[in-house]
């Protein structure tokens, strides 16, 4: 209970020092982790089923030859390609948002400093201290956000695209 | 005197001679007068030559007595001076460690005047300086010694901002209030760090020793710790105060808020606001029409009965007008039926990502414009005011701000429609045909 307490404590004071653009940031990251999450519980679970259930209907299928048969396999495989890559364009652009936020925080950080420029006149490194930290604790928090995003979401596209080659490949027409 | 007067006289009557004799004769006249008149004064200056000796004699003797005395009265002047130097170190070796004592009485009471006037206990408890400042004054001149009951009151006084200090004392007041009138509140202190009523923090002005609401109060949390403390009346509660008794809120006043902040973006930045609120508009727009259009969409894919009013019937129905031609040419037909579609779903999506893309710039346009205005204010006044050029600088960054933040949710705004469209699309493109070929099989 008091660790929990510590913990709480301890992330609200980085809060406080990164300022609420970091809240924002931090938002996003775990929203884009969750639906990384999401993804890779899809593509190693979930889909292999779907995977199995579509070989086995093609294959059931009596010809595999004509016009329609051709349509039927192309409409099977796109719907595939569409469950495998929902959700990808959202991490993808949670990813490029990061540095944006981390950004935002940066020069929202810099006005702070210019405010208390202004209104004590001075260039007291103290006084301007809570600013700067304003300023670089987001940049810091959006490029860990972004890296950490990066490699799953590269990975997921991947996957997904080799998956729909897979598809297509294993979903032969009998000529 | 009456020589002159007879001349005179004579002279007169010289005007009414009319022949040279009688002239001749006045002039002779006057002459014998004349000598006469001479003779009587040298008699007379003879007659006093002894009395001015005996005067000669007795100023001297006078002056003489004169000299004597400064010569006396300056020689008591020295033994005087040399009495009043034994006298004083006398008194310095008797003060002895009084003296340094004294000095501290007067160093402790100028800090603590100071301080008991900015204090906020002195909201409470007023006029405590002015004792300290008359006794600061009284110690300065060392021509009079402090009494014991002097002393003690110092300490007393010292002792009462202590123990004030450690507490959290309540009692009515007048507030001056945002609107400028006066009325009577129950104010809260809490030691010498924060005065609260209502809730809401005040500030302690010692110049007039007044109270105000500040007319800017801190976020949330600390107002609501403050009502919190002011409603309850015993244990322990949470409070955020202001170690610096005042300052830090002091300066919360002159920080720029929000709206402020918006408005030195200028021009600029308004621009940025229209075009992001454009954007919004769109987004809202495009993500209705979307979701209606999905709708429908997946109505149809469970309906065998093609209809009119989503895109998807539209592209089946092409089957239906075409029933008897070749396979290459419905293919043809159905991509032709779906380039119609295509404008209807991926419409304004372009605009927005433009937007998207051009707020950005637009903030660094603002942040190039503000730079300039930045550097022309330092051609014409120069480097000396750091005021001056912080305040231009802020300026400059508020329309990145301004940017970044119409830019990130229109980005993500983005990715959403253009996914949605794109998933439509997708299932006209790829899927129309396969979904036709799937109901020609199960009709056949």
């Amino acid at each position: 209970m008091v660790l929990l307490v510590d913990a709480i404590n301890a992330l609200r004071e980085f809060l406080d020092t990164g300022g609420q653009v970091l809240l924002v940031i931090g938002l996003v990251t775990f929203l884009m982790w969750l639906l990384i999450l999401e993804r890779f519980m899809f593509v190693f679970g979930k889909f292999r089923t779907y995977r199995k259930d579509l070989l086995n209907s093609w294959s059931s299928r009596e010809e595999r030859n004509s016009w329609n048969a051709e349509q039927i396999r192309q409409a099977m495989i796109s719907r595939a390609g569409i469950q495998l890559n929902s959700n990808l364009p959202y991490i993808n652009v949670m990813v490029a948002l990061c540095p944006l936020l981390g950004l935002l925080g940066t020069v929202t950080g810099m006005i702070e400093v210019f405010n208390v420029m202004a209104i004590t006149g001075s260039g007291s490194a103290r006084s301007m201290a809570a600013g700067v930290s304003k300023a670089t604790i987001p940049t810091m928090a959006g490029m860990v956000g972004a890296l950490s995003g990066v490699f799953a979401s590269t990975f997921l596209q991947r996957k997904a695209k080799r998956e729909v080659e897979l598809l297509e490949d294993k979903l032969l027409l009998d000529h | 005197m009456a020589a002159t007067l007879a001349l005179s006289s004579s002279a007169f009557a010289a005007e009414q001679a009319m022949d040279l004799d009688t002239l001749l004769k006045q002039l002779e006249q006057g002459q014998s007068a004349q000598n006469a008149q001479n003779a009587q004064r040298e008699a007379q200056f003879k007659a006093q030559q002894s009395e001015q000796v005996r005067m000669l004699r007795e100023l001297t003797s006078n002056r003489d007595g004169e000299l004597n005395r400064s010569e006396r009265l300056e020689t008591q002047f020295e033994e005087n001076e040399i009495k009043l130097g034994n006298l004083s170190d006398t008194l310095s070796k008797r003060m002895g460690s009084l003296k340094e004592l004294f000095g501290v009485l007067q160093q402790v009471a100028g800090d603590s005047s100071n301080k008991f006037r900015t204090s906020v206990v002195s909201a409470e408890i007023p006029n405590r300086s002015a004792f300290m400042d008359d006794m600061a004054k009284r110690m300065g001149s060392s021509t009079k010694l402090a009494s014991i009951e002097d002393i003690e009151k110092v300490w007393v006084e010292l002792q009462r901002e202590m123990t004030e200090q450690g507490k959290v004392s309540r009692y009515t007041s007048d507030v001056i209030v945002a609107g400028g009138t006066k009325t009577q509140k129950e104010v809260l202190r809490v030691g010498a760090f924060n005065l609260i009523a209502d809730g809401k923090y005040l500030s302690y002005n010692p110049e007039t020793n007044t109270l105000s609401e500040l007319t800017r109060q801190p976020t949330a949390r600390f107002t609501q710790s403050a009502a919190e403390l002011q409603s309850t009346q015993s244990g322990i509660v949470d409070f955020a105060l202001d170690p610096t008794g005042g300052s830090i809120l002091g300066l919360l006043v002159q920080a720029p808020n929000t709206k402020e902040q918006v408005e030195q973006g200028g021009a600029v930045g308004y621009v940025i606001l229209g075009v992001g609120l454009l954007a919004l508009l769109i987004a809202l727009e495009r993500f209705i029409s979307l979701m209606i259009m999905g709708a429908k969409i997946n109505r149809q894919l469970k309906d065998s009965v093609a209809r009119e009013d989503n895109p998807l019937g539209r592209v089946m129905k092409v089957k239906e007008q075409y029933p008897d031609v070749a396979y290459d040419t419905l293919e043809l037909k159905l991509s032709e039926a779906i380039l119609r579609e295509m404008p209807k779903i991926t419409r304004n999506l372009t605009l927005i990502k433009i937007i998207s893309v051009v707020a950005p710039l637009l903030g660094l346009l603002g942040t190039v414009t503000g730079m300039i205005n930045t550097f022309q204010a330092i051609t014409l006044f120069g480097t000396g005011d750091p005021k001056l050029m912080a305040g231009g600088i802020s300026t400059a960054l508020v329309t990145t701000v301004l940017g970044l933040v119409v830019a990130i949710p229109t980005v993500f705004l983005y990715t959403l429609l253009n996914t949605r469209s794109r998933n439509l699309l997708l299932i006209l493109q790829e899927q129309s045909a396969g979904i036709i070929a799937e109901r020609s099989e199960k009709g056949a």
